[in-house]
């Protein structure tokens, strides 16, 4: 029992400890919890239901095929994504063996309450969006997508109706289109403003940032989800900055705590109001705990945001 | 933004560099040692050939194309590639043109002679997709289950095949039969260009040699 004696706290030492406990109770809150509560969350499409600021992508990255030794290390990378608190997970069937393997990937790790399937239909890959819808659940080994999208818009009047069916009968839980690399951008707007979507999905990244003149304010005003692919610009972006040895500049450390590229590409991304999430994609478990830091706060704020492009265009 | 031109050839390439090259060894191993026969029967047709057996020596491929069809792009890179099935379907195709010109002798050339530039680019060409071919993955550290091989894997299988076809043929039939095989090697130049692969080169210098030739031929063939 000395030690307790020896650690009795003192009437002075209280009214500090009492004083202290008094002002951080006045401190505001909600800075404190960005910081410390895990990843960014967003909520979308006029819901109040939040999606992790970090998605994944899967195109090339996750078209394994059946090699059992790639198989297994892209799970490897599909558990760093949700040990992070990941969320959205996007495929198409026109990615290859990409949806068998993240239904290999669920089969082994279980499929997390986090998970926000997202899907696609396309045209070329043959049936109507019912029945690749009903192929693609069989490959991923779920009971449900929580998105159907339309890829590259291919016959996208056909598929929409027959999306927008199948989420009044409660098969999908919401609709959406997509694009990438800025085509399209006029059928985009057209189809966001006459239809009732829940998602976009379009390229949009520090170097592509055609998006913020029309369809990412239309997308707020909307309420329409946004999903930017091609966060790294297929990989050359990113790539092209470590080649060039590019110094990350000091200050993005301290406005938003930037400490890697990633966390600069892709927090430029997230922090624009209308986008929901980005889709990095990658078939590296360090790459994936990389991409996930870049989802926490802080954030760049609006100025930040434009000194950060600027640098970029100054490179 | 013009729609087409925004496209660049990795739009087109659904894998990684690591997946093909893993398909590429795994069919290596999953077949081992069915290489010795396919290597024994492109060794029998360019001997053959050489020996004006033309109709034998154009039969002997067409079942490793139809082979590599069903092994290698059906079952397989079909997976990785939507694209896949339409190309195993044109392997097929090859397979069965092979044989039609073996059973019918149409546009066979029964007096090529090996000291003819055309014939002798055939020889050389048909060498390097049987022997020079398997040995440049061992030979840049590759394991031996990584070699591409006559037969088993669809480039040597191309090589080799457009090497036999300036030695076998002439005229119109010499083209045709060797469109698909060159088609081939220009889809598989772009994807190892895409994967940053130096075998790019290499296919396309081999399809512009060919090419060489097959034009050669035909001048000759027209005098």
């Amino acid at each position: 029992m000395n030690h307790l004696i020896k650690h009795r706290i003192t009437r002075r030492q209280s009214l500090t400890l009492i004083g202290a406990t008094l002002a951080a109770m006045m401190l505001p809150t909600a800075p404190l919890l960005a910081n410390t509560g895990g990843i960014r969350q967003k909520t979308f499409a006029g819901t109040d239901k939040t999606l992790p600021v970090i998605g994944m992508g899967t195109w090339r990255t996750f078209n394994v095929g059946n090699d059992p030794q790639l198989l297994d290390a892209r799970t490897e990378v599909v558990k760093a994504f949700f040990e992070h608190g990941g969320g959205l997970i996007d495929s198409s069937p026109m990615y290859g063996s990409a949806p068998d393997v993240m239904g290999y990937a669920l089969q082994q790790l279980g499929t997390p309450e986090s998970l926000f399937s997202a899907e696609k239909v396309w045209s070329p890959a043959g049936g109507s969006a019912r029945e690749q819808v009903a192929e693609l659940k069989s490959r991923w080994k779920v009971e449900h997508f929580d998105l159907v999208q339309v890829h590259n818009l291919t016959d996208w009047r056909e598929h929409l109706a027959a999306l927008q069916e199948m989420k009044a009968e409660g098969i999908i839980r919401h609709v959406g289109i997509t694009t990438s690399h800025g085509r399209r951008h006029s059928e985009i707007e057209q189809i966001m403003t006459s239809e009732d979507i829940d998602f976009v999905q379009l390229t949009y990244n520090i170097t592509h940032r055609e998006a913020e003149n029309r369809l990412l304010p239309l997308a707020e005003e909307r309420n329409i989800g946004v999903i930017a692919n091609r966060p790294y610009d297929g990989g050359s972006l990113i790539k092209n900055l470590k080649r060039r040895d590019a110094p990350l500049p000091e200050w993005a450390k301290e406005e938003c705590g930037c400490t890697t590229w990633a966390d600069f590409l892709l927090k430029f991304i997230v922090s624009h109001p209308a986008i929901t999430c980005a889709i990095p994609a990658t078939t590296q478990v360090e790459h994936m705990r990389e991409n996930m830091r870049a989802g926490y706060a802080p954030m760049p704020s609006p100025d930040a945001r434009k000194r950060m492009a600027a640098y970029i265009e100054s490179l | 933004m013009n729609e087409w031109t925004s496209y660049r050839l990795q739009d087109f390439i659904p894998f990684t560099a690591e997946v093909y090259f893993r398909l590429l060894e795994r069919i290596g191993e999953t077949f081992w040692p069915l290489h010795l026969l396919t290597l024994a029967l492109g060794a029998a047709a360019l001997l053959l050939a050489l020996k004006h057996r033309t109709r034998l020596a154009c039969l002997l491929p067409a079942p490793l194309w139809a082979f590599v069809a069903v092994a290698f792009f059906f079952q397989r890179y079909a997976e990785l590639n939507w694209a896949g099935g339409y190309v195993g379907n044109a392997f097929i195709a090859q397979a069965v043109l092979l044989a039609l010109v073996a059973l019918t002798g149409w546009g066979l050339d029964k007096a090529s002679r090996a000291t003819n530039l055309p014939v002798a680019i055939g020889i050389a060409i048909t060498l390097f997709g049987l022997i020079i071919m398997p040995l440049i993955a061992p030979l840049s550290g590759g394991s031996w289950y990584q070699a591409e091989v006559f037969g088993i894997h669809a480039d040597p299988t191309a090589v080799t095949t457009l090497g036999l076809v300036l030695i076998m043929l002439r005229g119109f039939a010499l083209w045709l039969a060797a469109i698909i095989p060159a088609l081939w090697l220009v889809v598989s130049g772009l994807t190892l260009q895409v994967l940053d692969s130096s075998g790019a080169v290499v296919l396309l210098a081999v399809l512009a040699i060919v090419l060489v030739g097959l034009v050669w031929k035909s001048i000759e063939f027209k005098r």
